[in-house]
């Protein structure tokens, strides 16, 4: 039952071509990105393996059932009070993100809590599933979007006015110090194996090596289009120039004999289910984390109670936030989250050993 | 002479159904032997009672050797308690009194026995032969097609005033043992006074009553009762109902025809992608028109958004008003022609389709795309191959239609979405109602 972890390392891949991580790799071009991507990928992949392999050890469990039997009641407590944080703005900045994309390119009239509403509506609808299920949408929305993105991202390959010396050109580059922000953003791609936390509970059986390999060609491939592309398309110093620049690639992308001649029309639309089943697997970890540090079982009223504060915070940001601090706040945000994500890793893999052995 | 004990049960059976018309109580006298009858005549089969009691009656001589008789006979079983017995004699079951004994003799008369064409599933090829409204009689057109040892049939009673019979059949080497035990805690709790038919259960089966998806499949056809049972699925035969209901249901069991399997491998992938293509296209074009038509006229080339834009132009209303009204005529003129009787149906479709359909363009009130999106919809609407199901895709595509005249191209496809996450949510007795990949209901 490897798909699994698959689906989710390649969710979050697919999320990362458009919002972010294209924007913080093209601005650092010059000053160390590609060593910055070069360096994330071992990285990621490192603490992909280690913290899968960790995990894989509690068979079907996840983190709250893991140390439910844990003697230690107020690390519990602040282990998991900390972590859902971490969750929610990943899904929470996604959202923003992708609201500020549907305001700019799709409906730019109409108020983006408008957009908020029937997203959030949609993703209560999905959070609140039970993990399995969850995993089971996932796929069906995968299977729908998976070959129709790779459509587009073949002929953005083979496009005619792709130009590969622009792309060498920053290729040039690559000896420059890696910079922090690239790296963080780099790894970013990777770091759907945290989801493993709550996922691991459908993950049935060992997994394999062939499931990193799967991994690690995936994200050089996955890197390297996100990065590059944009810069194939909009030559090396006018990719820069763009908000989003993979979503504006995509408007240069035409579809002769379609009936939907420009491809971001399509593309968008697919990401608008990508997105959605992103920040909803995100949620859904920090939801059911919050559920686990509760001793006994989440009455309703609570339930409601998390959803509403889920709601009025992504209404505030949606509200405070504009496409330029959101980017800023984007940037610290991830440079926190990696810190963040090798300090657990390290945590789970010690204290796993000592637990098992 | 009967005795005491008999004597009381006999009145007090009598004095409990009320003397209908129609019942019968006689005495029968030889030199030996003294009997009565009780029965119902016209629930019961008087040629049958006189053929094996009766004429058995006068004939055998000797008064123990005709107990002998009755008691060795398949037919006859033996009193048990005064409620049972009159329960059966409300079935059709003659009462006999004989000595110190009180026997029931199964005579029902089985007046809906004949096996139907099939109207609903209809196939090409293949069988073409339904249920009968007979218990029996179906149970025995499965056995006749599932000819083995492990199918297992029981039988329970549901509903408060109709006491409906309902058999329950499974195969036990292929079913899950807690499916069955979840159908049969089901059927246990279900609260109803008359139960008719097995599509009663579609709504029982929610805990609030309220059903969208039909989460169990009900089939007039036996060839895919067998099929079921062989693939481990538990079937409940309804007494007076030519309907089979079959459990669990999933999506892919709703999209299917019997038809998959009297074809040709690639004609039937070929069939179900054609199915499953009419299966989005009805829930999601009348929405989409909206949002492409006054959210983002964009989105298509833009000779086609020329031509729909072209098309439009008399229209003296937004693209949602438009949609709703020929939308609303095309409910309208398919509930016509289901309830109306075959003899007018044709004129109804006539007098819909043509004249309201091509005038209704020329006024200048929906234009020509819309029609033909309309149509679209009713054709993919009939695709699918279960009509339960095909009903609740007319219900759901109002849903996205809403939401795309609120929300534009966004609410098209977080609607879809919503609806698809909303299915996975769902499970029929414990099996997920829709997943990529279905899992075989037998995990052991």
């Amino acid at each position: 039952m490897n798909r699994y972890l698959f689906y989710i390392v390649l969710l979050n891949m697919i999320v990362n071509v458009i919002i972010f991580v294209p924007k913080i790799l093209i601005q650092y071009r010059y000053e160390g990105a590609v060593m910055g991507v070069i360096i994330a990928i071992p990285i990621g992949v490192a603490l992909n393996y280690v913290y899968s392999t960790t995990i894989n050890k509690f068979p079907e469990q996840g983190i709250p059932e893991i140390i439910a039997n844990s003697t230690h009641r107020w690390l519990k407590i602040i282990h998991l009070c900390s972590i859902q944080l971490i969750w929610f703005t990943a899904g929470l900045i996604t959202l923003v993100g992708f609201i500020d994309v549907l305001a700019r390119f799709i409906n730019p009239e109409m108020p983006k809590l408008a957009l908020l509403v029937i997203y959030l509506a949609a993703i209560f609808l999905i959070i609140q599933l039970p993990t399995q299920r969850v995993m089971y949408f996932l796929e069906i929305v995968l299977f729908i979007n998976i070959p129709l993105i790779g459509f587009i991202i073949l002929s953005a390959f083979t496009n005619e006015y792709l130009s590969w010396d622009s792309m060498l050109e920053v290729g040039t580059h690559i000896f420059e110090r890696p910079s922090l922000k690239s790296i963080a953003a780099a790894t970013y791609c990777f770091s759907s194996y945290s989801n493993l936390i709550i996922f691991n509970r459908v993950i049935k059986g060992k997994l394999k090596i062939w499931n990193f390999i799967a991994i690690f060609f995936l994200g050089i491939f996955n890197l390297f289009t996100a990065f590059f592309i944009p810069i194939g398309f909009h030559g090396s110093d006018g990719a820069q120039q763009y908000l989003y620049p993979w979503i504006s690639t995509a408007d240069s992308l035409r579809l002769v004999y379609s009936p939907i001649e420009r491809a971001i029309f399509l593309f968008l639309m697919f990401y608008m289910s990508i997105t959605l089943i992103s920040i909803s697997v995100n949620w859904h970890v920090s939801l059911e984390l919050i559920k686990g540090t509760f001793k006994d079982k989440v009455s309703k009223k609570k339930n409601w109670l998390v959803l509403i504060f889920y709601a009025s915070c992504s209404a505030a940001a949606v509200i405070y936030l504009n496409t330029v601090l959101l980017n800023k706040i984007t940037i610290y945000w991830m440079i926190c989250r990696f810190g963040f994500e090798i300090f657990l890793v390290v945590l789970f893999f010690l204290w796993a050993r000592r637990r098992t052995a | 002479m009967p005795s005491n004990k008999v004597q009381s049960i006999q009145e007090s059976i009598t004095s409990k159904i009320m003397h209908p018309e129609d019942m019968v109580f006689k005495e029968n006298h030889t030199k030996e032997k003294y009997m009565e009858v009780l029965y119902i005549k016209t629930i019961s089969d008087e040629a049958v009672l006189h053929e094996n009691v009766l004429k058995p009656f006068f004939e055998i001589t000797g008064s123990e050797e005709f107990l002998n008789y009755l008691q060795s006979h398949p037919k006859i079983s033996e009193f048990e308690s005064e409620q049972k017995t009159i329960d059966e004699l409300m079935r059709g079951v003659a009462i006999l009194f004989y000595q110190d004994f009180v026997f029931l003799f199964d005579c029902k008369i089985d007046r809906n026995n004949a096996v139907m064409d099939t109207t609903v599933e209809t196939t090409i090829q293949g069988p073409q032969v339904g249920f009968s409204e007979s218990l029996p009689v179906n149970l025995g057109l499965i056995r006749h097609r599932y000819p083995n040892t492990s199918l297992k049939v029981e039988s329970t009673e549901v509903g408060r005033l109709s006491k409906t019979k309902v058999m329950i059949l499974h195969d036990t080497k292929f079913a899950d043992p807690n499916t069955l035990k979840r159908v049969k805690e089901f059927l246990a709790n279900v609260d109803i006074e008359m139960f008719q038919t097995g599509e009663q259960l579609f709504d029982l089966i929610r805990k609030s009553n309220r059903a969208l998806f039909p989460l169990m499949l009900v089939t007039e056809r036996p060839d895919r009762v067998a099929v079921n049972l062989a693939s481990g699925k538990v079937i409940l035969l309804v007494h007076g109902s030519s309907y089979a209901v079959i459990l669990p249901t999933v999506m892919k069991d709703l999209m299917s025809s019997m038809e998959d399997i009297y074809q040709t491998y690639w004609i039937a992938k070929f069939l179900q992608l054609l199915r499953y293509t009419a299966f989005n296209l009805s829930m999601i074009l009348p929405g989409l028109y909206v949002a492409v038509s006054s959210y983002n006229p964009e989105l298509f080339r833009v000779q086609l958004a020329m031509s729909i834009a072209g098309s439009r132009t008399g229209i003296p209303y937004p693209s949602f008003v438009e949609v709703v009204l020929m939308l609303f005529m095309m409910e309208l003129l398919t509930e016509a022609s289901i309830r109306l009787p075959k003899a007018i149906g044709p004129t109804a479709t006539t007098v819909g389709g043509l004249i309201l359909g091509q005038a209704a363009a020329e006024a200048g009130l929906v234009s020509n795309i819309m029609i033909v999106i309309v149509s679209f919809v009713a054709i993919s609407n009939f695709v699918v191959p279960i009509n339960a199901f095909s009903f609740t895709i007319r219900v759901l595509k109002y849903f996205i239609l809403f939401l795309s005249t609120i929300f534009g191209l966004v609410g098209v496809v977080i609607g879809f979405f919503m609806i698809l996450a909303y299915m996975v949510k769902l499970d029929s007795f414990g099996e997920p109602f829709l997943t990529l990949i279905q899992s075989k209901p037998n995990k052991e």
